[in-house]
């Protein structure tokens, strides 16, 4: 073998020794190094949590639930139309968190924060801003990590109809219940965000695991908490 | 890294700084392409 192509081996050799350090590398920050970033944001969120909801409470008002139009009213209409009173809160500052969210199922306990940007995400489950708050009439729509930055919709696929999901807000504990099986579709199918007509809460992830070529997703209709009489008697 | 540091221009300390920016933006470089890899496995599962 000639010295020229024994010296070609040997840079090869050194390229694929630090090509394999570089996927090692990945996997663990994937696998592990996200988690750990996602865990202190959670701890950190969790302790605002805190100071921040009784300020979020404070922010809390009465309004006027219009369920021929799905609209809510700041004020108590007068004449005809016939509105229930609900308890109604403002949308947060981007990232900020704002409750929690919990699936016994599943075994997710994490706070949520508010916005759906991918650096908001790396935090926790994000609420889209443009939907009605969790608690509120509509469609409230959550989204969260699979596989990286702690996962919280890791096992979202194991959910089935009738299955409870928790959501506390400053406005309080408001319980969902699966109504139809985790449903697969496209990452541009923004259809699942449409508001619906009583109080929903709809949680998408990435699917299938490790790759974000396709969304699950689950849709929960409201069953309890503050508003659940007025929306459901509406 | 003894080679390559030994192979930068200038004075001890020149020396030492130029290799501790490079170690940084090596290391920056390397989480910003972790960063992008992982958007494609696992992108937060928002609808867009």
């Amino acid at each position: 073998m000639s010295p020229g192509f024994l010296s070609f081996v040997r840079r090869l050799g050194w390229v694929l020794v630090w090509a394999g350090l570089y996927l090692l590398g990945f996997v663990a920050y994937e696998l592990w190094g996200t988690d750990l970033l996602a865990d202190r944001s959670q701890h950190r969120l969790d302790q605002q949590l805190a100071e921040i909801l009784p300020l979020q409470q404070e922010k809390v008002e009465e309004r006027f639930y219009d369920a021929s139009t799905g609209r809510i009213l700041a004020e108590k209409p007068s004449g005809q139309v016939e509105t229930k009173p609900i308890q109604w809160e403002p949308t947060p500052a981007e990232a900020e968190g704002f409750g929690k969210i919990r699936i016994a199922k599943i075994g997710l306990d994490a706070v949520m924060v508010e916005g759906v940007q991918r650096e908001t995400l790396k935090l926790g489950p994000g609420h889209m801003s443009s939907t009605p708050m969790p608690g509120q009439p509509g469609n409230a729509v959550l989204s969260g990590h699979r596989t990286t930055y702690g996962a919280p919709f890791a096992d979202l696929e194991d959910l089935a109809v009738g299955d409870l999901i928790e959501v506390e807000t400053a406005t309080g504990l408001h319980t969902y219940q699966l109504r139809e099986p985790p449903l697969v579709v496209k990452p541009t199918d923004i259809w699942v965000t449409d508001p619906r007509e009583g109080a929903w809460l709809t949680l998408t992830t990435c699917h299938p695991k490790f790759s974000a070529r396709q969304r699950l997703v689950v849709f929960a209709e409201l069953v309890s908490g503050p508003n659940a009489a007025s929306i459901l008697e509406s | 890294m003894g080679r390559l540091f030994a192979a930068l221009p200038g004075p001890y300390l020149l020396r030492l700084l130029l290799m501790v920016v490079l170690v940084v933006a090596v290391a920056v470089a390397v989480l910003s392409s972790y960063e992008w890899l992982g958007n494609l496995l696992d992108s937060g599962g928002g609808i867009e």
